[in-house]
C-alpha cells in the first residue's frame, strides 16, 4: 500500500503533512457535496409550502412540519404505504428468485463440464446488451397475455432472469477454491448437495453483495413497475413519486416527504450491508 | 404463499385506515372485470377515468355508477400518464369496458380499437357542441361520447399590468410586448409552460393567425408564410427573458401566477376557482390574441368523451351503459361538469341553464370558447403532432428559422395524411 | 486430511459423475435460468424484430408487411439520428466524467488514514437513491429555473441572473443537470471497483519503484498504479458505456412533461419510448429503432471488447 511506503517518510514530512491535509479538506468538500441532495431532501419535505417556495433561501427552515409524514399516508390519492409494501414485496421476490436463478446458472457454467457450457454462457451474455426499450412492448404484450397484468407476477417473474448476477456468480465460482468441493465430493455428496453444503455456506459475501445490488435495483426500477403496475393497488414507490410530478397541481414538500420516506428502507439495508457489498466486490472478480 | 400475502397486505391495508382495496392481490386472482360477471348474473363493467385533480370528482362518479342498474360498474381512477395506459391496456386483453378518452385518436379508430357509437346519441346529437363532437367523428360514425369540454385561456394580474402601464394585450405583438414590459428582477412576464410554450400552445398561434392544422378537406392548413411569421414572433418572447421557465410546478398549475412568480399564465378554465380564491378581483382572463390581417382570437377547446373497447367482453351492455349515463342521465352530467371542477357542459342545452358560467371571468371564457374555440382535428395524429411540437419547441428555444422548421412539419404531416386516408 | 479409503470408493464415484449424468445436472443448474432468459428476453426481441417488419399501428397482430419500410423511415427520421447524436455526447460527458471522478475518489480515500469507512460510505450513499428521487430533487430544488432554487440561489449571491437550467438550450444548460445527477448517483459505485483494484495491487511494487527512485505521485500513479488498475479500468469503462446507452429514467424525469418531451436531450430510448408506447402506438416504427439501437450496441460492445482484449481469458 502506497501509503507504507519508506520513501513517504524518507521525504520532508512537512510536505507530505500538507499533502495529507490538502486531501482531507478537499475530500471533506466533496463529502459534503455528495450528502447536499440528502439534505435537500429533507429540508423540503419537513418545510411548509410557503418556506420552500419563499424567495429567501433559509438553510434551515423556522420550523420542522413533521405533520407532513403523517399527511402523506393520508392523502387518498397516492397511497404511499401501499406503494412501500408493493415495493418491499417486489424487492424481496426479486432479490431472493435472482439469488436463487443465477448462482445455480453460475454454478453450473463454472463447475460442471457440458460440452456446450461456452455457447450457453454467451447466450446468457447477449442479452445483457439488448436495452429494456427494445423488448419492451412485446415484453407487455407477454406479460398481458398470461394474464400478468398489475399482479406480482408480472412485476416480479419477468425480472428474476439478470444476465449480469448469473456473469458476476460464475466469475466469483471458478475462483472458488476446488479442495473445498473436492472434499466434499469425496464424501459422497453430488453436484446439488456439494453446492448446498459447501458452496453456499462458503460464499455468503457475494450472495449479499449481489443481493444488495439487486435489491437496490429492483426498490429503484421504475420503467417496469410504470407500464406493467397498472392499477394503483399495484404501484410501486417510484411510479407513486412519479406521479406527484405529472399530477395537475404539484405539492412540493408531500413530494420531498415522499422521496424521503421512499429511500429510507433503502439506506437502513444499504448501511447495514455495504461492508458485504465491498468485500463481495472484492472478490467476485466483478472486475476481472 | 398466494394466501398469506392477500391477508397481509389486506391487513395492512385496514390497519393503516386507507381505503385501499388490496387490488395487487385481487388482481392476483386474475379477475380484471374483463368478460366475468358481477353480482345476479349482471355483467362487470370496468369504467376507467383519468385523475381530475378536483375534490369530489371521484366520489361523484362512483355514486353514478353505483345508480346503473342493468350491470355492476367498476370504476378505476387512474393517476399518471393516462394516454398511454390506456393505449397500452387497449392492446391487451386486461384493459377497460369503458373508458374516458383524450380522443380516441385515428389509429385507434382505424384500428377497430374502440366500438362505433353513432347509434347512441340518436336524437340527442344535435344537443352536443359540434366543436367537440367533430373529432370524436370519423367517416361519419361517432366514436365517444362528448363529456365535457375544457379550454385553455390566458390569465392575467390587472394590478400588475396597471403598474407597468400595459393594456391587456389584444394581439401578438402587444402580447410580446406586454410581456417584456412586465418582466422585473423576480416576476416574468408570461408563463407558457416549463417548455416555453410549445407542448401547451400546439396550434392555438396558427389559429390566432387565421390558419388551420388540417382543412375541412383534409389538407395541411398551415402551409402559408404567415404560420412561419407568427410562430417566429413567439421566439421574442423567449429571447426578450420575458417567459418563465423551470418553475417547479407547470401551465396546468396556476400554482406560479398565484404565488406572483409571472404576472400572465396560459392555463385551463379548471384554474380559475382557484385564481379567483387566491387573487378576488386582481385578475382578468383573455383568448390568445390575433396575429395578421386574416387573424382572430383563438382559445382551444376539447373534451374527454366515454368509449367503449372493441375487446371488452360486455360490448352491448358498456353501450347501453355509456347510453344511459353520458346520454340520458343529464342531471349527472351538470352535476358531473359543474360541482366540483369547473368545465363546460359539452351539452348545448345543459350549458346554457349554467347560472356559474354566466358571471364575470367565467362568462367571458364561455364566450371565447363560443366564439374563438378550436378542437384539434382528428386528422392531426400524434405523429404530426409531435414533428410539429418538436419544431415549435426549435423555433422558440433555439431560433430556428421557423420557414425551414414548418417545411419538414408540412412534409412529416402530408405523409401522415396519405398513410391514414388510405383505404384499407 | 483424509485417508486412503476415499480413493478406493472412486471408480463408482466416478459413474455418479460420468458425462451424461454431467449434462443433466447442468441443465438441472443452469436450465430454469435460461428457460427463463429465453422466455423473457429472448422470445420478446424476436417478436421485436417480427413487428418492425409489419405496419404495426396499434396492434402486436400486424397483417400488413412492408418489408424495410420502418427500418428506412427511422434511419431518415432527424429525430432518431438526433437522438444517437445526443446519446454520443451524453456518452462523451458521462463516460470520462464519471471515470476520472470516482478514480480520484478512489485515490483519496484509499490513501486515508482515518475515517477512511466514512467517507466510502458516504460517496457510495447515493448509490442507494434511485434515478426518480434523484431528478426530483435535481429539478426541483437544485436546478429549478426560479428565485428559490439552489442554484439560482447561489447566483444570486453573485448579483447573476436566474437561469431555466432545463429549458435553456443555448448554452444547453441541461447538460449539467443530467451529467451531474448520473454522476452523483453512481460515482461511489464505480469508485469502489477502483478501491477494490488498488487493493489488489501488490506493495512489493510500490516498494521496487521507490528503490529505483520514482516519485511517489504522479510517477508513480503512471507507471504503477494506473496500469495495475487495466482490468478494474475496462470493466469499468465497459460498464459505463454500457448503461449510458440504456439512460432512461433520469432523462424522463428530469424533462418529460404532460404534453410529451422536448427535442433536445432526448436519448434513444426516451425517443422510442414516446414513439411506440406514446400516443402515436406506431409499435411498427418502434422495434425497427428498437432493433437497430440493439445491432448498435452489440457492435459498439463487442468492438470494445476486441479493443481492451476481454475474454482472451475466456477462451
Amino acid at each position: 500500500m502506497p501509503r507504507n511506503l519508506p520513501a513517504h517518510h524518507r521525504r520532508g514530512d512537512g510536505l507530505a503533512r500538507a499533502g495529507r491535509a490538502v486531501r482531507l479538506v478537499l475530500l471533506s468538500a466533496l463529502a459534503l457535496l455528495f450528502l447536499l441532495p440528502f439534505y435537500l431532501l429533507v429540508r423540503n419535505g419537513l418545510s411548509s409550502e410557503a418556506d420552500i417556495t419563499s424567495p429567501e433561501w433559509t438553510f434551515f427552515p423556522g420550523e420542522l412540519h413533521w405533520g407532513n409524514i403523517r399527511e402523506l399516508f393520508e392523502d387518498p390519492d397516492v397511497p404511499m404505504a401501499h406503494a412501500l409494501l408493493n415495493s418491499s414485496l417486489i424487492a424481496v421476490l426479486t432479490t431472493l428468485g435472482t439469488l436463487l436463478l443465477a448462482s445455480l446458472a453460475g454454478y453450473g457454467l463454472a463447475r460442471i463440464p457440458y460440452r456446450h457450457a461456452n455457447l450457453v454462457f454467451y447466450w446468457i451474455l447477449g442479452t445483457l446488451m439488448v436495452p429494456a426499450a427494445v423488448t419492451f412492448v412485446p415484453s407487455f404484450v407477454l406479460v398481458s397475455s398470461l394474464g400478468w397484468i398489475s399482479t406480482l407476477r408480472g412485476l416480479v417473474v419477468p425480472t428474476l432472469f439478470q444476465a449480469v448476477a448469473a456473469f458476476i456468480f460464475r466469475q466469483y465460482f471458478l475462483g472458488f477454491p476446488r479442495e473445498l468441493e473436492d472434499a466434499a465430493r469425496v464424501d459422497g455428496l453430488g453436484y446439488w448437495r456439494t453446492y448446498w453444503r459447501v458452496v453456499v455456506p462458503n460464499s455468503r459475501p457475494v450472495f449479499a453483495a449481489v443481493g444488495t445490488i439487486v435489491f437496490i435495483g429492483a426498490w429503484n426500477s421504475f420503467l417496469w413497475p410504470l407500464v406493467i403496475g397498472q392499477d394503483r393497488e399495484a404501484w410501486t414507490v417510484q411510479v407513486a413519486l412519479s406521479t406527484f410530478t405529472t399530477a395537475q397541481s404539484v405539492n412540493i414538500h408531500e413530494l420531498f416527504v415522499a422521496a424521503a420516506v421512499s429511500i429510507v428502507p433503502l439506506l437502513v439495508v444499504f448501511l447495514v450491508l455495504q461492508r458485504y457489498i465491498v468485500a463481495g466486490v472484492e472478490r467476485s472478480g466483478i472486475d476481472d | 404463499m398466494s394466501i398469506s400475502r392477500r391477508r397481509l397486505l389486506g391487513t395492512f391495508g385496514a390497519g393503516a385506515g386507507l381505503t385501499l382495496t388490496g387490488g395487487l392481490t385481487a388482481a392476483c386472482g386474475s379477475n380484471t372485470g374483463r368478460g366475468s360477471d358481477g353480482e345476479g348474473g349482471r355483467p362487470l363493467l370496468a369504467h376507467w377515468y383519468h385523475q381530475y385533480g378536483e375534490p369530489g370528482t371521484e366520489q361523484a362518479v362512483k355514486r353514478y355508477a353505483d345508480a346503473y342498474r342493468k350491470a355492476d360498474v367498476q370504476v378505476q381512477w387512474r393517476p399518471g400518464n393516462y394516454d398511454q395506459q390506456t393505449a397500452a391496456a387497449l392492446l391487451t386483453a386486461s384493459g377497460p369496458d369503458v373508458f374516458e378518452v383524450n380522443g380516441p385518436t385515428l389509429d385507434q379508430i382505424r384500428g377497430r380499437q374502440v366500438v362505433d357509437l353513432t347509434d347512441l346519441l340518436s336524437e340527442a346529437k344535435d344537443d352536443f357542441n359540434p366543436a367537440v363532437l367533430a373529432p370524436k367523428t370519423h367517416e361519419g360514425r361517432i366514436w365517444a361520447v362528448p363529456q365535457v369540454v375544457d379550454m385553455q385561456l390566458l390569465y392575467y394580474r390587472k394590478s400588475m399590468l396597471e403598474k407597468a402601464g400595459v393594456e391587456p394585450p389584444r394581439t401578438l405583438d402587444a402580447l410580446v410586448d406586454a410581456a417584456k414590459e412586465l418582466t422585473t428582477g423576480d416576476v416574468k412576464g408570461l408563463f407558457l409552460g416549463n417548455d416555453g410554450g410549445p407542448g401547451v400552445l400546439g396550434g392555438t398561434p396558427l389559429h390566432a393567425a387565421g390558419l388551420e392544422l388540417i382543412t375541412t378537406d383534409g389538407e395541411v392548413g398551415f402551409d402559408d408564410p404567415a404560420a412561419a411569421r407568427t410562430l417566429g414572433k413567439l421566439h421574442r418572447l423567449f429571447a426578450d427573458k420575458s417567459l418563465l421557465l423551470g418553475a417547479p410546478s407547470d401551465w396546468s398549475d396556476p400554482a406560479a401566477f398565484t404565488q406572483g412568480l409571472t404576472a400572465m399564465q396560459w392555463s385551463g378554465l379548471w384554474a380559475l376557482p382557484q385564481v379567483k380564491k387566491a387573487l378576488g378581483d386582481d385578475f382578468g382572463v383573455l383568448p390568445f390574441p390575433e396575429d395578421g390581417a386574416h387573424g382572430g382570437p383563438a382559445v382551444p377547446v376539447g373534451a374527454y368523451g366515454a368509449a367503449v373497447s372493441a375487446r371488452s367482453g360486455h360490448r352491448e351492455a358498456a353501450k347501453e351503459y355509456v347510453k344511459w349515463l353520458w346520454v340520458e342521465r343529464t342531471e349527472y352530467q351538470e352535476d358531473f361538469a359543474l360541482t366540483y371542477g369547473f368545465h363546460i357542459p359539452a351539452r348545448i342545452s345543459l350549458a346554457r341553464r349554467a347560472a356559474k358560467l354566466r358571471a364575470g371571468a367565467a362568462g367571458e371564457a364561455v364566450g371565447y370558447a363560443t366564439d374563438h374555440g378550436h378542437a384539434e382535428p382528428l386528422l392531426w395524429t400524434p405523429a404530426s403532432k409531435t414533428a410539429y411540437q418538436d419544431a415549435l419547441s426549435r423555433i422558440i428555444k433555439s431560433g430556428a428559422s421557423p420557414e425551414r422548421e414548418l417545411r419538414s412539419v408540412v412534409r412529416r404531416t402530408r405523409a401522415e395524411l396519405r398513410r391514414v386516408q388510405k383505404k384499407r | 486430511m483424509r485417508g486412503a479409503a476415499p480413493h478406493q470408493k472412486s471408480p463408482t464415484r466416478r459413474s455418479r459423475f460420468g458425462r451424461q449424468n454431467r449434462t443433466l445436472w447442468f441443465w438441472v443448474f443452469v436450465g430454469p435460468f435460461v428457460l427463463g432468459l429465453t422466455l423473457f428476453t429472448y422470445v420478446p426481441l424476436a417478436w421485436s424484430a417480427y413487428l418492425s417488419f409489419f405496419d404495426a399501428h396499434n396492434t402486436v397482430s400486424p397483417t400488413e408487411f412492408v418489408g424495410f419500410d420502418n427500418y428506412t423511415a427511422m434511419l431518415r427520421d432527424d429525430a432518431f439520428t438526433d437522438s444517437l447524436l445526443t446519446f454520443l455526447v451524453f456518452t462523451a460527458f458521462i463516460v470520462p466524467a464519471t471515470y476520472v471522478l470516482s478514480l480520484s475518489l478512489a485515490l483519496m480515500v484509499n490513501r486515508l488514514r482515518w475515517a477512511q469507512a466514512f467517507f466510502r460510505s458516504v460517496f457510495f450513499l447515493p448509490v442507494a437513491c434511485s434515478y426518480v428521487v434523484a431528478a426530483l430533487i435535481w429539478k426541483m430544488s437544485i436546478f429549478n429555473g426560479v428565485r428559490f432554487g439552489l442554484a439560482n440561489t447561489v447566483l444570486g449571491w453573485f448579483g447573476a441572473d436566474q437561469i431555466a437550467w432545463l429549458s435553456t438550450t443555448d448554452p444547453p444548460w441541461y447538460w449539467l443537470v443530467i451529467v451531474t445527477v448520473r454522476l452523483w448517483l453512481q460515482a461511489g459505485f464505480y469508485m469502489v471497483l477502483f478501491l477494490a483494484g488498488l487493493q489488489r495491487i501488490p506493495p512489493r511494487l510500490y516498494e521496487a519503484a521507490a528503490v529505483d527512485g520514482a516519485r511517489p505521485g504522479w510517477q508513480v500513479f503512471r507507471h504503477i498504479t494506473f496500469p495495475q488498475l487495466r482490468a478494474t479500468s475496462v470493466a469499468v469503462v465497459l460498464l459505463l458505456v454500457i448503461n449510458a446507452f440504456q439512460a432512461f429514467d433520469e432523462f424522463y424525469n428530469l424533462l418529460s412533461d404532460s404534453r410529451g418531451y422536448p427535442p433536445y436531450a432526448r436519448p434513444p430510448l426516451v425517443y422510442l419510448y414516446y414513439t411506440a408506447l406514446g400516443q402515436g402506438q406506431n409499435l411498427g416504427l418502434g422495434s425497427a429503432g428498437a432493433v437497430i439501437l440493439a445491432l448498435i450496441i452489440a457492435v459498439v460492445t463487442v468492438a470494445q471488447a476486441r479493443w481492451f482484449g476481454l475474454g482472451r481469458k475466456e477462451d
